[in-house]
Order: structure tokens, then C-alpha cells, then sequence
């Protein structure tokens, strides 16, 4: 029994008791059930399971401390409106808020907090971390720090760009839609039927090849393939709002249909359209992560988390994790991506569970 | 209340308390209300919304709704304390033994089952009856509520039924467990007058023939007469006072108890048409209109209104009222006939209309709810028109604003910058108002714009048209179902049935009779604050001559089921 085991169980019984003499029941459940998994995990374990399971436990105290923090320090400097608002967030929106934060501050600074360039070769290939490379050097001799690094700026803005374009065409189309009604509205329905009809990725394939694999093209043949999804959930939602009196007494006013859209109905059907925003992102960002996978998206030199998994693949069946780094930027982008939405969809539609 | 002895006590309500939450706090909803319920007694509660009445009924079944919290007192069923009775054991008595009718029966029937099938459940649940037993007991009970069919009726779906029948179903399918205690919250506030009376005559019988006693929850005092044994008055979640129905109706207590019986006493004196040759600001010619690929809804529907005077079309729902009004409007355009407005004829469909023909008839709408963007603050919604018709900017604007806030008895500064969800129901009506005038009009559609309010709140709004009327001289149509509101406010009446105007007239020479046998109906139909009209009505017309029956036999033309 080394000290550490007998520090492990003493201070979790301690807070077990300290958690029933302040009567919190759930707080005391969780802290008594892993007690108990420890033991199971001692002797089946060892120490070193013991040890894994306190290192897990301090990340995840850590993240919920952070996320406490950042949701603290969000409502500090916002507007009261807005500041009320953040106060509903549960921990995990929080989590998500800041992981969006340090990926758009990678992004934006990536120049300066990368301390290699992207293409730049500094070592041999798949040479172990040290103190000048964090993360090791990929199967060229590239600090796979930086890249990830610059990854966040060119996937990230990649998918963003694609997914506002998107939104773009597809919201216009379906407030229009929703407003026009008629043969407008029918054959924009069946315009989105057709695009969805064709598998994402095979259609995104086709085009690629066709037009070839500049920025462009990618931008614009993403924006396609996701903006009938956008299309008919605004056509959906403006759909009830355009039924309200409000949108009658302003058509009997003479307004036309841009004020109608502008004034009267966006402002109605944000809510669903910004958790959408999020959702589809996520998809967005997978499609390109898994294009350039497969080698049709950003070309290199240029990093990317796709195809920096895709390079280092075979490191995998050396049991190294190199290759998985860029597989958890892009898992842990889009898991706090869906916190933030999940939160945002509870809020615009009282959506329980 | 020597009718009901101290141990026959079925609900014991002491010093209860209802808190929601709202801003991250607790505020009090219920403030302290003792309410004793006896065997066999109706107990009627009424109060402007807002009042506390439907959390009462709640609380009385010991339910708190999402977001409510009961926080002290005591609610003793027949010897058994909700408040500290587990979840399962109240469910045990919700159904069984307490039972509820909502106010919209057409909103609680689950629309994918058959009525009988939703009838049933509660008893097989409860394991009281057999499935085909309780079928049984479902017949009669439609025969007891005078059901037409009531061999057949329960096999339909909810859609396939009329809306008073539906309520009757929703009172039958209460009674199938023979509960003590039944909580009616508003049961025919959303129905016609001429199906309240068969509704109001079904509830009083069946709960007087199985000595079940009852909560009538309502915010009209008509109603409240002739259900209930006792009434209970309450204003903002607290008591305001609470005696029998006889000593109440004559011999109120508190000023708000008879500031609320004196409501239906606004009348404004009776303007004539002028004589010296004016045309009548919109003139209906010989109108018909159907919607798409529909049966005709209008037949030859014509009348005059003149500048300065409110015209009242009354009739109930489905007797076209509100189609005339979207024809006017130009939203339907009629398939024969045209809509004159000062002489000259309007173009059929409103896209077709210029600027200035739009600006000068506006609409009042029922529900304010959905008249006002919500998103949309005060400011714009009032200075739109404003803008859209007269161009006025900056401080111009900001100024007409104003004016048309004081107009509507508002503060200016205080509602300027607010959204509507934040105002009440009578304010965002006035919001409503405002943003009709902002645009000048000569003329002005009320469609039903006091039936969502209560009656004080709706007597203001009456009160504030009428002001209006005759500061800036417009002339109203007036939709309605509500015949008190026209006896308060019109000039000249017009009604309406299946899409024809049946009678037409100064509203003197309506209300005096001889009436068109429709007309008539509708009167009669109107309940008035005398307890025992509603018994002499049923002598008068017999029992199974009442409601739908009634409008088929007095217009003698065949009407076709909602079936």
C-alpha cells in the first residue's frame, strides 16, 4: 500500500462524508459510486489504474472549473440583456463557448503562437516530441504543433465560409419561398428535393473533379450540397410566421417583400436558424475534414486536420498517437460546437431532455 | 349556505399559496385564499385573467403548473392532504375522483383517437369498469348531455364533431369515472352564445343529477349566475369576497365586485344616418365569395356603412362574418359583386390596391397575441405606418408616436422602446389601435376585438373606440359574436347566418321586436345576469329546442352537421 493509495481513499471517503453532512445527495452518489468503481479498479488495476482514474477526474474538474470561470467572466462584461441570458447556460454550453474561443484565437493568431511555419521542415520524419516540437514531427519532419495550429485557421474558416454561404442561399431561398408561396415555393421544394437526392459525398466528389480542387470550388460546392437542408428549415419555420395577422396587417399596409423578410419574419425565426448554424457546421466541417482525407480537399502543403490524419494514418499500427491529435482537434471542435447548440435549441424551442 | 352542513366538507382550501417563477425569483401568485367546497355544491370563481382562478382549479386537483410551486397552506380532499401526498397518490385521485374540463375541448381531445376510446381510458385504467361496460356508460352518458346519436357519436373522431358537442363529449368523458369533485376552467368561453346554452344546460343537469360538486371557472359573470350555488370573486391572487349567488348579484359588498357587475352598463347614445345625401364610406354590393374550389361562404351579402358611424355585423362563427371582412379588405376577392369605398369602386384583390386606397381602411384584430410583432418594439410597430404612408423621419416621426401613444391613454416614454410580449392583453390591444390610426384612416375593421379581454379591460377599449369615433370622426365595422358589446357601441346592426345577411337595421329597431326568427335566437340566447334565466329559457324553448337544434328548426332550412 503505497501512500498514494491510501491518500486516493482517504480523501475520497472524506468528501463522501463531507458531501452527506452537507446534504448533497447527488454530489455524495457520485462521489461514493467512483469509491466503489475504484476499489473494483485497484484490484483489478493496480496503482496505475488508480492513478489514471485521479488524472481523469482532474481534467474533468478542470474543464468544469474553466467553463465555471469563462461563463463567470462572460456575464461580467456583457450587456444585462444578454448577461441574463448567459446565466441559464449550464456547464457544458459554457465548455463549449470557451473551446470556440481558444480555436478562434488559434486561428486568428496562428502566425504568431505557431512556432514553425506550416510547410516548413525542421526534422527528420516522424521523429518524437521534444522541447522544441510538443507534439513530434509528422512523416515529412513538420512540428505537428504548428500545423494544427494553422489547421484551425484554414478548416475552420474553410467551414465557416461554406457554412455562412450556405445560409446564405439557402435561408433567402426559403424566406422567399415561404413569402411568394405558389409555383415559386413548389419548384424551389423540388429544386432542394433534386440536390438532396444525390449522396453528399459522391456529389461532392463529382464536382471536385470536374472543377477542379481550388479553395473556390470547394467553398461554393459544400455551400450547395448543405443550403437545401437550410432551405427547407426556413421555409418550415417562415412558414409559420407568415401566417401570424401581424404579417397580414403588414401586407394589407402595401410593404413589400423584402420589409416582410427583413422586419417582419427574420427577426421570428432566428432562434432556429442560429442553432441550425451550429448543427450544420459541424456536418460542414466533417465533410471537408473527411474530403481532404481522401485527398479532394485542401491541397498541400497547406495544413489540414483531414489530411493530417489521412498522412499520418499509418503511424496508428505503431501505436502511436500522433496521428489521432488532429482527429481529437477536429471531435473536440465539433462536441463543443453541439454543447452550444444543444443549450440554444433548449432556449429557442424549450426543447426538454 | 344552509343548504350544505359542515360535514359534508368535500375540499378544504386554507390559506393557500402559489408562488412562480419569473427573473430568477419567486413571486406569489396565490396570496392566501380559503375556499370550502361541499357535496353537491357548484362554487363559481371569477376574476379579470391574471386573477389566480385557473391555478386555483389546479391547485384544487394538487397540481402546480410548469414553473408554479405550491408554497404553503393546506388542500384537504375529503380528509386527505395534497400538499404532502405523494405523486402517485394524487394521481390516483386525478380522473377518479377529481376531474377537469378544459376550456378548449377542441385543443385536449388527442385528434388521432376516437372520442369513446378517450372516454374509456380513465375507467379501464382505473380498473372501475370493463372496456365494453364503460361504452355502455359512455352512451348514456351522450343521451343524459342530449347528444345527438349518442349510439354513434362516440365512434367518431374529435375533428368530425362540433365544437359545443366536443364539450359536452369533454364533460361526459369527466363524469365516466363519477368523480366528486369536477373543475370546468372556462368551458364555453370559446364557444357561440347560441351553443353556450346547450353546453351551460348539459353541465348544470349532469352535475345535478349525480350530486358532484364542482368549480366553474369563468370571467363572465353571466354564466357564473346561473351554474353556481356560491361565487367567489378574486382579484391579483387574493380573496375579494365570497357569498351566494342571490346575495352577490344583489347585494355586492366590495366597489371592485360592483365595479365588475356595472361593466355592461356602458351604452353610448345612437347615431342616425346622415340625410343630406353623403355616401356611405364603404358600400358591400350584392357579394359573394368562396374560398378555393369551396361552396359559396357569402350569398349576396349587401350594406352601407356611413363616415362616423359603427356598424355591427353579428352572427356566429361560420355565419361569414369575418370573410365579409377579408373581402373589404381585398385578402379574398369575391367572386361577384364589389366593395364601393366612397363611391368608387375597389379593386377585388389588395395588391391591387394603390397607397392611399389601402391607407384609408385599416383592421383591428381579435388576438392581439398575433396582431403585434413580437419582436418588433413599440416604436416601430406604431411609427411604421406612419412612416410607410405620410414619409414622416427622425423627430417628425418620434413625435407622431407620441401623439398616437397619448391617444391610446398610454405614457409615451414608459412603452416607447418595449417589446409587445411585455404588455398585457388590454395594452397590446391598444398598441393594436395605435397602429390602425398611425395610418389615418377614415375607416376601421374590428374583428372580435374584445372577446379575447376581460370585461373591464374590454369596456376601456369599447369606451377608447367610442372616444375616438367622435374626436376623429371614423366609422367602424364591428365584428362580433358578442350581442352586449353591440348593444353598447353600435349604431346600425347587421346579422348574419350561412353567409347571408338575414336582418338589417338601426340597433334600436333590432333589439325591439318583432325579430327575424334568427335574431331572435341569438337574443334570447344572450345570458343574462338573472340566476334563473337559464331555467326559464329551458321552459320556454323545452329542452331539446335549445343550441344547434334550435338554429336549424328557427331557420328552417336544412343545416348541414359538423359530421
Amino acid at each position: 500500500m503505497s501512500v498514494f493509495v491510501i491518500g486516493y481513499y482517504s480523501v475520497l471517503i472524506a468528501a463522501s462524508c463531507l458531501a452527506v453532512y452537507l446534504e448533497r445527495r447527488r454530489v455524495f452518489m457520485l462521489l461514493f459510486s467512483l469509491t466503489l468503481i475504484s476499489f473494483v479498479a485497484g484490484i483489478l488495476g493496480g496503482v496505475s489504474a488508480l492513478r489514471t482514474i485521479t488524472i481523469l477526474v482532474a481534467v474533468f474538474a478542470l474543464a468544469a472549473g474553466v467553463s465555471y470561470a469563462f461563463k463567470e467572466f462572460l456575464i461580467q462584461i456583457s450587456r444585462p440583456g444578454l448577461a441574463r441570458e448567459l446565466r441559464t447556460a449550464p456547464l457544458t454550453a459554457a465548455f463549449g463557448m470557451f473551446v470556440i474561443f481558444t480555436y478562434a484565437i488559434a486561428g486568428i493568431f496562428a502566425p504568431w503562437i505557431a512556432p514553425h511555419g506550416q510547410a516548413e521542415v525542421i526534422s527528420t520524419s516522424f521523429a518524437p516530441p521534444d522541447a522544441n516540437m510538443l507534439l513530434g514531427a509528422d512523416q515529412l519532419g513538420r512540428d505537428v504543433f504548428s500545423r494544427i495550429v494553422y489547421g484551425a485557421r484554414n478548416t475552420v474558416g474553410l467551414a465557416l465560409a461554406a457554412t455562412v454561404l450556405a445560409f446564405v442561399m439557402g435561408a433567402l431561398a426559403g424566406l422567399l419561398a415561404a413569402v411568394k408561396g405558389g409555383w415559386f415555393d413548389q419548384f424551389m421544394g423540388r429544386f432542394a428535393d433534386v440536390i438532396m437526392s444525390v449522396p453528399s459525398l459522391i456529389f461532392a466528389l463529382l464536382m471536385l473533379s470536374i472543377f477542379g480542387t481550388s479553395l473556390l470550388v470547394i467553398v461554393v460546392v459544400v455551400a450547395v450540397i448543405y443550403s437545401p437542408r437550410v432551405f427547407r428549415l426556413t421555409r418550415a419555420v417562415a412558414g409559420n410566421v407568415v401566417v401570424m395577422d401581424y404579417i397580414e396587417a403588414a401586407k394589407l399596409r402595401g410593404e413589400g417583400d423584402w420589409y416582410l423578410i427583413r422586419r417582419e419574419i427574420l427577426p421570428n425565426s432566428t432562434a432556429p436558424l442560429v442553432a441550425e448554424f451550429g448543427l450544420e457546421f459541424c456536418f460542414v466541417f466533417l465533410l471537408i475534414a473527411g474530403l481532404s482525407f481522401l485527398g479532394l480537399g485542401i491541397q498541400p502543403p497547406t495544413a489540414d486536420w483531414g489530411s493530417m490524419v489521412r498522412e499520418n494514418a499509418t503511424l496508428i499500427s505503431f501505436g502511436d498517437i500522433t496521428p489521432l491529435i488532429p482527429a481529437a482537434a477536429i471531435a473536440l471542435l465539433t462536441v463543443a460546437v453541439n454543447f452550444v447548440v444543444d443549450w440554444m435549441l433548449f432556449r429557442s424551442t424549450g426543447l426538454k431532455g | 349556505m344552509g343548504r350544505f352542513s359542515e360535514k359534508d366538507v368535500l375540499l378544504d382550501i386554507t390559506d393557500l399559496q402559489i408562488e412562480g417563477y419569473s427573473d430568477e425569483t419567486w413571486v406569489p401568485i396565490i396570496k392566501g385564499v380559503d375556499l370550502k367546497l361541499h357535496r353537491g355544491e357548484v362554487l363559481g370563481l371569477i376574476g379579470e385573467s391574471g386573477a389566480g382562478k385557473s391555478t386555483i382549479g389546479a391547485a384544487a386537483m394538487g397540481y402546480a403548473r410548469d414553473g408554479t410551486r405550491i408554497s404553503g397552506g393546506s388542500i384537504e380532499f375529503d380528509g386527505m392532504e395534497l400538499t404532502t401526498a405523494s405523486e402517485g397518490e394524487r394521481r390516483a385521485l386525478r380522473g377518479s375522483r377529481i376531474a377537469y374540463v378544459a376550456q378548449s375541448a377542441a385543443a385536449s381531445f388527442n385528434p388521432a383517437h376516437k372520442i369513446i376510446d378517450q372516454h374509456t381510458e380513465a375507467p379501464v385504467h382505473y380498473r372501475i369498469q370493463k372496456r365494453m361496460e364503460a361504452q355502455e356508460d359512455a352512451k348514456e352518458l351522450y343521451e343524459r348531455l342530449r347528444l345527438p346519436n349518442p349510439q354513434e357519436i362516440g365512434f367518431r373522431y374529435p375533428h368530425q364533431v362540433s365544437g359545443g358537442q366536443l364539450q359536452r363529449a369533454m364533460t361526459a368523458m369527466a363524469m365516466s369515472c363519477r368523480p366528486d369533485l369536477i373543475i370546468f376552467d372556462e368551458p364555453t368561453t370559446a364557444l357561440d352564445v347560441t351553443t353556450q346554452i346547450e353546453v351551460l344546460a348539459a353541465i348544470r343537469d349532469i352535475v345535478d343529477q349525480f350530486n358532484t360538486a364542482a368549480i366553474y371557472i369563468t370571467h363572465d359573470l353571466a354564466v357564473v349566475a346561473q351554474m353556481a350555488d356560491t361565487i367567489k370573486v378574486l382579484l391579483k391572487g387574493e380573496e375579494v369576497e365570497q357569498a351566494t349567488t342571490d346575495r352577490m348579484l344583489t347585494d355586492p359588498q366590495e366597489d371592485y365586485t360592483k365595479s365588475l357587475w356595472a361593466v355592461r352598463s356602458f351604452k353610448r347614445p345612437q347615431k342616425a344616418r346622415p340625410t343630406d345625401g353623403t355616401k356611405p364610406i364603404v358600400s358591400v354590393r350584392g357579394v359573394d365569395a368562396s374560398y378555393t374550389g369551396g361552396d359559396k361562404v357569402l350569398d349576396d351579402v349587401s350594406f352601407d356603412i356611413y363616415p362616423g358611424m359603427t356598424v355591427a355585423v353579428v352572427g356566429e362563427s361560420g355565419s361569414g362574418k369575418s370573410t365579409t371582412a377579408r373581402v373589404i379588405t381585398g385578402l379574398l376577392p369575391p367572386s361577384k359583386g364589389e366593395v364601393l369605398f366612397d363611391g368608387e369602386p375597389l379593386p377585388p384583390r389588395y395588391e391591387d390596391r394603390s397607397r392611399d386606397q389601402l391607407r384609408q381602411a385599416q383592421m383591428i384584430y381579435q388576438m392581439a397575441d398575433t396582431a403585434l410583432n413580437p419582436k418588433v418594439r413599440i416604436r416601430e410597430i406604431i411609427g411604421r405606418p406612419a412612416q410607410f404612408y405620410s414619409g414622416l423621419k427622425g423627430s417628425a416621426l418620434k413625435q407622431r408616436v407620441d401623439e398616437l401613444l397619448d391617444l391610446i391613454e398610454l405614457e409615451p416614454s414608459q412603452y416607447y422602446n418595449r417589446y409587445p410580449p411585455e404588455l398585457s392583453g388590454g395594452q397590446k390591444q391598444r398598441i393594436g389601435i395605435a397602429r390602425a390610426l398611425a395610418a389615418e384612416p377614415d375607416f376601421i375593421i374590428c374583428d372580435e376585438v374584445t372577446s379575447a379581454l376581460d370585461q373591464l379591460v374590454a369596456e376601456g377599449i369599447l369606451k377608447l373606440l367610442d372616444r375616438l369615433q367622435n374626436e376623429l370622426g371614423l366609422a367602424y365595422m364591428f365584428i362580433t359574436h358578442d350581442l352586449a358589446t353591440v348593444r353598447s357601441i353600435a349604431d346600425e346592426v347587421v346579422v348574419m347566418q350561412n353567409g347571408r345577411v338575414v336582418e338589417q337595421g338601426p340597433k334600436e329597431q333590432m333589439f325591439t321586436p318583432p325579430h327575424h326568427p334568427y335574431t331572435d335566437l341569438l337574443l334570447s340566447s344572450v345570458p343574462e345576469m338573472d340566476p334563473n334565466w337559464l331555467t326559464t329559457l329551458l321552459e320556454e324553448r323545452g329542452v331539446d329546442n335549445i343550441g344547434e337544434a334550435a338554429g336549424e328548426t328557427k331557420d328552417g332550412s336544412e343545416k348541414a352537421s359538423s359530421a
